[in-house]
Parts: C-alpha cells; structure tokens; sequence
C-alpha cells in the first residue's frame, strides 16, 4: 500500500467523492414526469388504439379484402364479409381483440386502401375485457375521435409505408369492372 | 372532614403536585413534539434522497406531499393485523412496545435548552445507553417470536451488531466524559460552552468519527441495515408483522435516529449553545433561543443519515464486524488513552 492510498483509506477520499456526487444530485431538476397530469407527449408515428379510416364521403375505406387479418402475427383480426347487391363484398363485421393485439403495425401495411390505422391514443384501461373487444363500430368512432381533420390526413402523409396520399389502384391493372366504372 | 384535607393538603403536597403536573406537562410536550418530528422525518427522509436520485419523492398528497406522513399512518392503522399462526404471541405483542418505549423512554433525560430537561439525572448518558441496549431486546425478541426464519436472522444478526457496536458507541463518549468530567448532560454542553473551541467535536474528532459509525450501526441503518437487509431477509426482524405494529418498529427506528442525532449534538456539538468565538464576533446572535441552534445540529445530523443512506451501499455481514471490532473499538481506546495523557499534561 504506497503512502497516497493509505492516505485515502483513512480520510475516506472515495466515500467522500461519493457523498459529493449525491449531494451534486440533490440539486439538479428531477426527471420525474408526473404521470396523469403531465403526460409525455407521443411520438410521432406511435402505434396505439386501433381506427378504421373514413374517406372524404365518411364511409369505410376497408373493403374486406382480409390481409390485415392475414398478416396479424397474434390473429387477432376477424373480418366477416358477404354478397351484397351488384356482386359487391359488404363487410359484415370487422373486430379486434385489442388485448392480444402486439401493436407491431402490420396490418397497417399490409392494408392496399390505408384503411386500418393506429392512433395515439393509449390510456383506455378498464374494468372488464369486454370494453377491448373492438367492433366495426367503435373502431370508425375511434377515426373520428382521434383522426379528427387535419390529423388523419397527415397521418397517411408521414407515416404510412410506403408513403403514398391515394391509394387508388395504378392505371392499366386489372381490376374487376364495376370497380373501375365506379371511379 | 375539613381537618383531615388540612392535614393533607399542605403546602408541601400541593408543591409536589405542582412539580407532578409540570413534569406531566413537559413529557406531554417532548412526545407531542418528538412524534411529529419522527413523522416528518420519514416524509423528510423520502423527499431528500428521491431529489438525491433526481426523483421527486412524495408530491402527490397535499403540498409538495406534505400530507404524506398523515396518510400513511392513517393507512398503516386501518391495515389488517396479521399474526403469524405458530407465533409466539405475548412475545409477538410485547416485542414492538419495547423498542417503541426504550426509544421513547430516552427523551426524558436529553436538555432541549438550557433547563429544559425532564430528568436531569447524573448519569443521563448511561441511562442513554441503556435504553438503546433495551431497544435490541425488542428486535431479537420480534425475530424469536414471529416464528419465521427471516425474522430470526435478523433479529440474530441485530442483536450481535448492536451489542458489538454499544462498545465502540460507549468508549467513543468516554472521551467526552473525560473532557466534560460528568455524566449529565446539561453539564456536558455547558462544559462545551466553557471550552475555547465550543464544541468537543475538535478536540475529540476521534471519538466523533467513532461515535458517527457506531451511531449508524446501532440504528440499523444503512451502510449497516444488515438486520432489515431487504435484498436477502425480506425486512429482516420485522418481516410478519403488519399493520400498526410494523408502524411502531418505523416509529423506533426514527425516534432513535432523532435520540442519535440529539446525542451527537448534545456531545460533540455543543448542544443548545454556539462557541463563544461566534457569539463574540456577532453578538446578535446571543438572542437566538437555544433551541434553534439545538434543533440545526439535530437536523444536520438527521440529513447527515440520509445523506449517507443516498450514498453508500451494504456492507457485507463480516465486513460489519471486522469494522466494529477491529477498527472502531481500537479507535475509540487509542482516543481514551490519547485524551486521557493530554489530559494530564494541561493541553487539552
């Protein structure tokens, strides 16, 4: 033991140093966000809540095509659709058990027509499961009430992939007849 | 009928309960006082070392969570009281009222200003000394009776770390006696006072050192709270018990930390007096009441415990030992010898 640390085991220097830092500590800000009255503000692009998006008209983009449902890595997703006049495909039933949903944002991407979307909203805890079982219903209320205006626009602006603003099919693909007639 | 309460109400008797009565007053105050202070040394303990970890601490009940000490003790005393079923129960019962009342007991001969004592007796620092070895007894015997083996240990654990570190505790103050050359309190700080440098902490910085350490150790707390070790024994010799009786053990444990704290100043800081050199240099300040400077050096010493809780991790149960009987007891001896021979020569 040289002469330096003997003098630094008897004076304490480390526990000294030690005590320095926390007192230093003591007096810097908190970092403590106080959670249910200052709450952290989302990312953006967060994946949250579950939406169905409405188009301009406020009717339901999704058409029924499934692949969200067949992407789903937990099959959470369940699309129940029929034949409805003109041979179109009327979706029946679109729901999500939101507590088995991993929020991995495939079925985002998988959507061609920008129709599920995730929002920002994340505080929906609550007594029972059945608030969690989402149907076509609440998810197109949950469009309206946090893809207000602007919002759901930019929404497919920024952070759908690929970016894309329309999702209307390119020209010259083959496409069923009443569909193209209808655009 | 008149004759006999003549007989019986003399002067003398009403004198007596006079004296009775004040006495009864004072105690009413210095409890009163001291568990509010224990109260809010809790809520005091947990905004300091949260701001020491950049956290906030309590903040959420009343301002800035001042009612926080209130809400848990209201909590604490409607929780359901749990008794384990193979525990020894008279012992189970008794355990926490002794360490609650040999803590509390210890108030009655500290001076909180000059002739504000409610026991000046002469030998205020062993009657010290005793109670906090009582206080031991009430954790082993919580270990022993709850009948489970984290309580026991800890109690075990508690019991060898206490008496180990009363010897170290009891030389460190023997300089003091010396210097002081009294067992009273009130003439120890008084003899500080008298003392060129006011405080005994300066010439007896040895025994203060020691007297530092083995104060931690014996209230069990960190870097010494090897009996309550949460990482290993749960909550060590309180683990079963529940409810208000787990709050008596907390209420301990801070009125000890508060009797330390209280014997710290008293001893080696001068208790309710400042060095005359001070009051020399600004003599407004000789209008300040004792209790302030009393209460400064108390509360120093309480943020010095949480301070060093903020700091230092556990230390290991053998290291604990080796600290005590190795270093501290040689130490505390080597400053008996040292201040006896200076002593002797005139120099201090």
């Amino acid at each position: 033991m040289t002469v330096r640390e003997f003098i630094k085991t008897i004076f304490f220097v480390e526990i000294l140093k030690g005590l320095a830092l926390t007192l230093r500590s003591m007096f810097t800000p908190a970092v403590t966000r106080r959670y249910p009255k200052v709450k952290r503000p989302v990312k953006p692009g967060f994946r949250g809540l579950h939406a169905l998006a409405k188009d301009k008209n406020g009717r339901m983009k999704c058409v029924g095509c499934g692949l969200c449902g067949a992407y789903c890595p937990s099959k959470c997703i369940y699309i129940y659709t029929s034949d409805g006049e003109d041979h179109t495909k009327v979706v029946d039933r679109y729901e999500i058990e939101v507590l088995r949903c991993i929020y991995c944002g495939f079925c985002v991407e998988a959507c061609p027509f920008g129709a599920i979307t995730l929002s920002e909203h994340y505080e929906y805890s609550d007594y029972s499961r059945e608030p969690f079982y989402m149907t076509k219903e609440k998810l197109l209320s949950n469009w309206d009430k946090y893809f207000a205006g602007e919002k759901g626009k930019n929404y497919f602006k920024k952070f759908w992939r690929p970016l894309s603003e329309d999702f209307r099919t390119p020209e010259g693909q083959a496409v069923f007849n009443k569909i193209k007639n209808a655009k | 009928m008149s004759d006999i309460l003549n007989i019986l109400i003399t002067e003398e008797t009403l004198n007596m309960l006079m004296k009775i009565g004040i006495i009864f007053l004072k105690i009413a105050v210095v409890l009163g006082i001291t568990l509010l202070h224990v109260a809010y040394a809790t809520y005091w303990e947990r905004k300091v070392i949260g701001h020491m970890q950049v956290r906030l601490g309590p903040i959420e009940v009343g301002w800035h969570g001042f009612l926080q000490p209130i809400a848990d003790g209201v909590k604490l005393f409607f929780k359901e009281d749990i008794i384990p079923a193979n525990a020894d129960k008279p012992l189970f019962y008794l355990a926490p009222v002794i360490f609650m009342v040999s803590a509390l007991t210890s108030l009655s001969v500290l001076p909180f200003f000059d002739g504000f004592v409610i026991a000046d007796i002469n030998i205020g620092l062993l009657f010290l000394f005793a109670m906090s070895s009582l206080g031991a007894y009430g954790i082993i015997l919580s270990g022993w009776a709850s009948n489970s083996k984290y309580s026991f240990l800890g109690g075990l654990r508690s019991a060898s770390q206490v008496i180990s570190y009363e010897i170290a505790m009891g030389l460190s103050l023997v300089g003091v006696m010396m210097m002081a050359g009294s067992l009273n309190l009130s003439d120890i700080v008084r003899a500080q006072h008298q003392y060129p440098t006011g405080m005994f902490a300066i010439p007896q910085f040895l025994g203060f050192f020691v007297f530092i350490v083995a104060a931690f150790a014996e209230t069990n707390r960190l870097p010494f709270d090897l009996p309550e070790a949460e990482s290993e024994l749960v909550a060590g010799y309180f683990t079963e018990y529940s409810g208000f009786r787990f709050a008596l053990f907390f209420l301990g444990e801070y009125t000890a930390m508060l009797i330390m704290s209280s014997i710290a100043a008293l001893c080696f800081l001068g208790g309710w007096t400042i060095p005359k050199f001070i009051t020399d240099a600004m003599p407004l300040l000789m209008n300040v009441p004792g209790i302030v400077w009393f209460l400064i050096k108390v509360y120093a010493f309480m943020f010095f415990y949480y301070w060093v809780r903020a700091t230092l991790p556990r230390y290991r149960y053998d290291q604990l030992m080796a600290i005590g009987w190795k270093i501290l007891i040689p130490l505390a001896l080597f400053n008996i010898v040292l201040t006896g021979t200076l002593r002797t020569m005139g120099v201090l």
